[in-house]
């Protein structure tokens, strides 16, 4: 709505090619080097958490094991993986996959467009059926406590490939004294916990709980407010009223306090500190769409969409939404940073995720707690890892919202 | 004015009746509450909690069942828990085994002077710093007060409490401070000034924690509000009859930029009053927030329900003192 009529530029081939709102405003946050180096970092974090079973696990990928009939080649890895983790790999995949094909599409025309969604529908597609076989033909072995390294020291399996980190989240050394509460070693990189664990490979697997809490969490956040914020912002009346006493009732009490009441009463496995934290985060993203609804609502497109006789939903979701939805997603990044803390907070108060999950507030507690000894090297990874994630996304929040101020939009 | 006062509580009471509404239907969600003696998070009780949980199930169950032997309806149920509220009857705790009015009474006080004093140090820190910014806007000093207080606020609490107990209040590193509660074991032979040192030096640390994260907000919005003040025709003019800078600064465009200080209050008391859950367990603080977690912990939803209600009123009382404060600064403010 920046660019005066778009609609000329399809007409003259000749000048710069249109640019959405979207892309002015992108192009305004990576332009400061801080801002792109955070998105980075929180896109390298994603990425960890999604290939974490690749990365660290003491299953090798490729193993040939002794057996009575000869060398047998088993893919233990691979057995050990489970749905969420091809889940996981496919929406990966997928959301790596729409990038790159906007990247090459950089003037999405209408064709293009039609392209773009039919890629993406089929990536989807194919790779849901290619994970489903893959979970469905692969001898599943969730149980597998082979120890195949010393297999591979005393010559009962040869010619072993094994993830970088050679231990799972659960795995502990041998319980010895010289085991447990170890410094930084070759062996270990980050040491190892109280109870012989790898520091290293714990950290990776907890920014897979951290990062899984704060996106499903903020989604449902973002559903709920999108949801209420738009009654209230379209309707306005009765809806209005009502709409905004709830959001005021859920405000007043404490988020922290109302949290741990849905703890006690609900359980705290992470699906549902997921729902959780989404049903008590939402009451922000309401009152920001509400806002802008109540703007728009009264814009000339809005009167004529509704003159042309459009369906409700269309009215809503496809010509207001999109114009609206901005201030709502620029605190959806600061909604991010909260869940992140706010999951680590529980769990290091002990009523978050259940051990052994590793989760960074959890390995905070371990390192810290100050009824045992402090070990200030275990606690130092798990909260520069917070700190850094958290600082990412505000500073991406910071960025995104001086980009859309109106001031400073050129 | 007092006009305005009476109309502003009277609007509070539905909010707080609402409130009182949704909390006793998430209670009642919890499973088995009123439906088996024994689904007080067994396992997490002693022997003598489960008995009294048990004992006050059928207590209750007595007082919910009528004389037919049917449950009374949830309607009846919810006005009957208002009533007792009205009454100050919050129940009785099932791990303390006490009333809850007694230990919210206990405890209420020691968050609430923490809070006070984290409140004061933020404004003392955040109010100048913001000033400065906008003074020097666009200069160093505005871009390291800002980045410096985004640093802060992304700081987890968590790490900077278990760092500073680990290390400022460690017997191995550096012994400054003491690592738990609030006073020395022996307080009874202290004068009243070694009282307040002995008060003062145990809850550094926790006030700090609570303290630091709360600049960022504050620092960012008086130093919009004192930015857009500082461009504007009375500033000129001010500074054209020839005052000097500061007072221009300090009077002219101060009392202009009040009122965002004063609505951030009420926004900063919730996030307080949750980050105190956390500090006090760090510090092993007696106060509200540890009340909480130990309640959460132990499923004692007799407290938690209480909790609740009392941090939600708290919260409402801080946005009525905020909004009369409002009035009080700018009477323009009315609330038709």
């Amino acid at each position: 709505m920046t660019e005066a009529g778009p609609l000329l530029y399809r007409d003259t081939p000749v000048g710069p090619p249109p640019r959405t709102y979207w892309s002015l405003v992108l192009g305004k946050i990576m332009r400061p080097w801080l801002a792109k180096v955070c998105v980075c970092y929180i896109g390298l974090v994603l990425l960890i958490s999604i290939t974490v079973p690749l990365i660290a696990t003491s299953k090798p990928y490729v193993i040939q094991i002794r057996t009575a009939r000869g060398w047998v080649t088993r893919y233990p890895l691979l057995a050990d993986l489970t749905t969420r983790d091809y889940l996981g790999f496919i929406a990966g995949a997928t959301a790596a996959g729409i990038v790159i094909a906007r990247r090459l599409t950089r003037r999405p025309d209408m064709l293009r467009q039609r392209r773009l969604r039919f890629i993406t529908v089929s990536a989807l597609i194919c790779s849901a059926v290619l994970g489903g076989t893959a979970v469905a033909l692969l001898h599943h072995n969730r149980f597998d406590g082979t120890d195949y390294q010393s297999m591979v020291k005393s010559g009962a399996a040869r010619d072993a490939i094994f993830a970088p980190i050679r231990w799972g989240y659960a795995e502990m050394e041998p319980l010895s004294q010289n085991a447990i509460n170890q410094l930084p070693s070759w062996q270990h990189w980050l040491g190892t916990d109280r109870s012989g664990r790898d520091v290293l490979s714990r950290m990776l697997w907890a920014s897979r709980v951290a990062m899984g809490i704060g996106f499903v969490s903020q989604a449902i956040a973002l559903t709920l407010g999108i949801l209420v914020g738009a009654l209230m912002g379209y309707f306005g009346g009765i809806f209005d009223l009502l709409g905004m006493r709830l959001v005021e009732m859920v405000e007043a009490i404490p988020t922290f306090f109302l949290i741990l009441t849905f703890i006690a009463i609900f359980g705290r496995s992470i699906l549902m500190i997921m729902v959780i934290l989404g049903v008590t985060g939402w009451t922000g993203y309401a009152r920001f769409l509400r806002a802008e609804f109540l703007r728009i609502r009264q814009l000339d497109y809005i009167v004529a969409a509704r003159a042309g006789g459009l369906p409700l939903w269309r009215i809503l979701f496809r010509h207001m939404l999109p114009n609206g939805l901005t201030p709502v997603l620029v605190s959806a990044s600061f909604g991010l940073a909260g869940a992140v803390t706010i999951e680590s907070s529980l769990s290091y108060l002990g009523v978050g995720v259940r051990p052994p999950t590793p989760s960074w507030g959890g390995m905070l507690n371990a390192a810290g707690n100050p009824s045992t000894v402090f070990h200030w090297f275990e606690a130092l990874p798990p909260g520069i890892a917070l700190f850094l994630i958290v600082l990412a996304f505000n500073i991406v929040g910071e960025a995104l919202r001086d980009a859309i101020d109106p001031k400073s939009l050129s | 004015m007092i006009n305005y006062i009476i109309r502003r509580i009277l609007l509070m009471f539905p909010t707080l009746i609402g409130m009182t509404f949704i909390i006793f239907a998430v209670i009642r969600m919890a499973p088995g509450l009123t439906t088996a003696g024994g689904t007080f998070a067994p396992g997490m009780l002693g022997a003598h909690q489960a008995q009294l949980a048990e004992k006050q199930f059928m207590e209750r169950r007595l007082h919910l069942v009528n004389r037919e032997g049917k449950p009374i309806p949830l309607v009846i149920q919810y006005f009957d828990w208002l009533g007792r509220i009205a009454n100050g009857d919050l129940g009785t705790s099932i791990k303390f085994s006490e009333p809850v009015t007694k230990l919210v009474l206990q405890r209420l006080p020691v968050t609430l002077v923490i809070n006070a004093i984290s409140l004061v140090i933020i404004y003392l820190v955040a109010v100048p710093g913001g000033m400065l910014a906008a003074v020097y806007h666009g200069r160093f000093i505005d871009r390291a007060f800002g980045i410096g207080s985004l640093v802060l606020y992304s700081l987890p609490i968590i790490w900077v409490g278990s760092m500073a107990i680990g290390f400022l209040a460690n017997p191995e590193y550096l012994n400054w401070f003491p690592s738990a509660g609030l006073h020395a074991t022996n307080t009874s032979h202290m004068s009243y000034f070694q009282y307040v040192s002995d008060y003062a030096w145990h809850i550094t640390l926790p006030v700090l924690c609570l303290s630091y994260g709360g600049f960022a907000y504050l620092a960012k919005q008086v130093r919009g509000s004192y930015l857009e003040n500082l461009f504007t025709d009375f500033t000129r003019t001010a500074r054209a009859k020839g005052l000097p800078p500061s007072a221009v600064l300090l009077r002219h465009v101060t009392q202009n930029s009040l009122l965002p200080m004063i609505t951030i209050i009420g926004m900063t008391v919730p996030g307080l009053l949750g980050g105190s859950v956390i500090v006090e367990k760090i510090f092993s603080i007696e106060g509200m927030g540890r009340l909480m977690y130990q309640a959460t912990y132990a499923r004692d939803l007799p407290v938690i329900q209480s909790m609740a209600l009392v941090s939600a009123a708290i919260t409402l009382f801080s946005y009525l003192l905020v909004d009369i404060a409002y009035h009080a600064v700018d009477p323009r403010v009315t609330y038709d």
